[in-house]
């Protein structure tokens, strides 16, 4: 058996063409892996498990609930746009949230799991705002406020957001090479598989004389894919 | 060329014997033995490849000849319709089984010369029956035993010719 992990996804209401992808990749090729893990940015954006409510977060949350009633394992990680995903959301998708870095054991292979975003290191702008927005005393108080107006926030946020990524450098949305090998060491040289970044790739990085594999995920902008691993290795597979 | 019939249809391969030329000759030595007649494309992955050469139908593994030196870094790409021999996690463990790349797989490209970078080396292209090959990564696969991505209704290559 296989276990599939993707991420950045975006999904919105804006972009049926992916959405209708994501859903018949949940009733197609998913059905073959064990787990799904999901690392991050399913959704372009989260206000609040009580948005569940919505129609579009509900078509979504429906078609997951029906996929781990299947029988496969789904598991979420927080991305940078959907960070206020909790309880309430992975109970109505049947599946769990993780922590991010999150370990396992992939087939006899050490694995780490990321989203991706703490490896940015140089955007310092980012990783302010990261640490603002996932203290819990903030997110207590962001959520205390009306749907409405959260919503309205995080798309403000959003606008800025866009149009600082034009001016950015494009090393500084990269991971930085240095937080690549620490976090490598920090965890005794496992796999690592992340996305975040969009550029999806196969690395390899030696480190201490170790030798580690980073994957890269792919986002689903133009179309759909996924990374499969199973005992043979790791390959990533496109949807059309 | 080298030409393959399956049970979906005829697929015809180009060697490139310039540029893989142990592994072209390994391959075509296996074609000419008929070891390749009924044997099935046992894992096949939509998106990414369909691999055979190697079993029987009800996954029964053929004894094979000795493994060949993976001559990976000849510059030859992993495409689409490409041609490549699989191998287990030993760069050097290639024998009868290959597969068809149904995707542009770069990441399986040599790119340094150790377990981690050296790649898989490819030998030929598809030069007709892309469709046949577009038919076999489209059938529904399943578990078979230990294996994963089995077609459930065997993909069988009925005999394989050199032209």
């Amino acid at each position: 058996m296989a276990v599939y992990f993707i991420s950045d996804l975006h999904l919105s209401d804006s972009r049926p063409d992916i959405n209708q992808v994501f859903f018949e990749f949940l009733r197609g090729p998913a059905l073959q892996a064990e787990s799904l893990y999901i690392l991050g940015d399913l959704f372009e954006y989260w206000a609040g498990d009580d948005d569940l409510g919505d129609p579009f977060n509900h078509s979504i949350a429906t078609a997951l609930a029906e996929y781990s009633r299947s029988g496969s394992v789904l598991r979420f990680m927080h991305g940078n746009r959907d960070f206020l995903l909790d309880g309430e959301f992975a109970r109505a998708c049947g599946g769990r949230l993780l922590d991010d870095p999150y370990a396992l054991d992939l087939f006899g292979k050490p694995t780490l799991l990321m989203h991706g975003d703490t490896l940015c290191t140089d955007d310092l702008d980012y990783q302010k705002f990261r640490v603002q927005v996932r203290n819990p005393i903030w997110q207590k108080g962001f959520l205390a406020l009306p749907l409405d107006q959260r919503k309205r926030q995080i798309e403000a946020v959003r606008q800025t957001s866009e149009s600082e990524k034009t001016r950015k450098a494009p090393e500084i949305m990269d991971v930085n090479p240095a937080a690549v090998e620490a976090t490598l060491r920090e965890h005794a040289y496992p796999r690592l598989i992340h996305g975040h970044t969009h550029r999806p790739a196969r690395h390899v990085h030696r480190v201490d004389g170790r030798t580690c594999e980073r994957w890269v995920l792919a986002d689903w902008y133009r179309t759909g894919s996924y990374l499969r691993c199973d005992e043979h290795g790791c390959a990533p597979v496109q949807l059309h | 060329m080298v030409r393959l019939h399956t049970n979906f249809g005829i697929i015809e391969l180009e060697l490139d014997p310039e540029r893989a030329p142990e592994t072209a000759k390994n391959f075509l030595t296996y074609v000419e033995s008929g070891f390749y007649s009924n044997t099935v494309f046992h894992r096949v992955i939509d998106g990414f490849m369909i691999q055979g050469g190697g079993f029987e139908p009800g996954m029964r593994q053929k004894p094979t000849r000795t493994p060949i030196k993976n001559e990976a870094g000849n510059g030859l790409k992993n495409g689409r319709y490409t041609i490549a021999m699989a191998r287990t996690s030993d760069p050097h463990s290639a024998s009868s089984q290959f597969f068809i790349n149904v995707s542009d797989n770069g990441f399986l490209d040599h790119t340094k010369p150790n377990a981690d970078g050296w790649g898989y080396c490819v030998f030929g292209k598809v030069i007709q029956g892309r469709e046949v090959v577009d038919k076999i990564k489209g059938v529904k696969t399943g578990k078979r035993g230990s294996h994963s991505d089995v077609p459930v209704e065997d993909v069988v290559i009925e005999r394989a010719e050199v032209i």
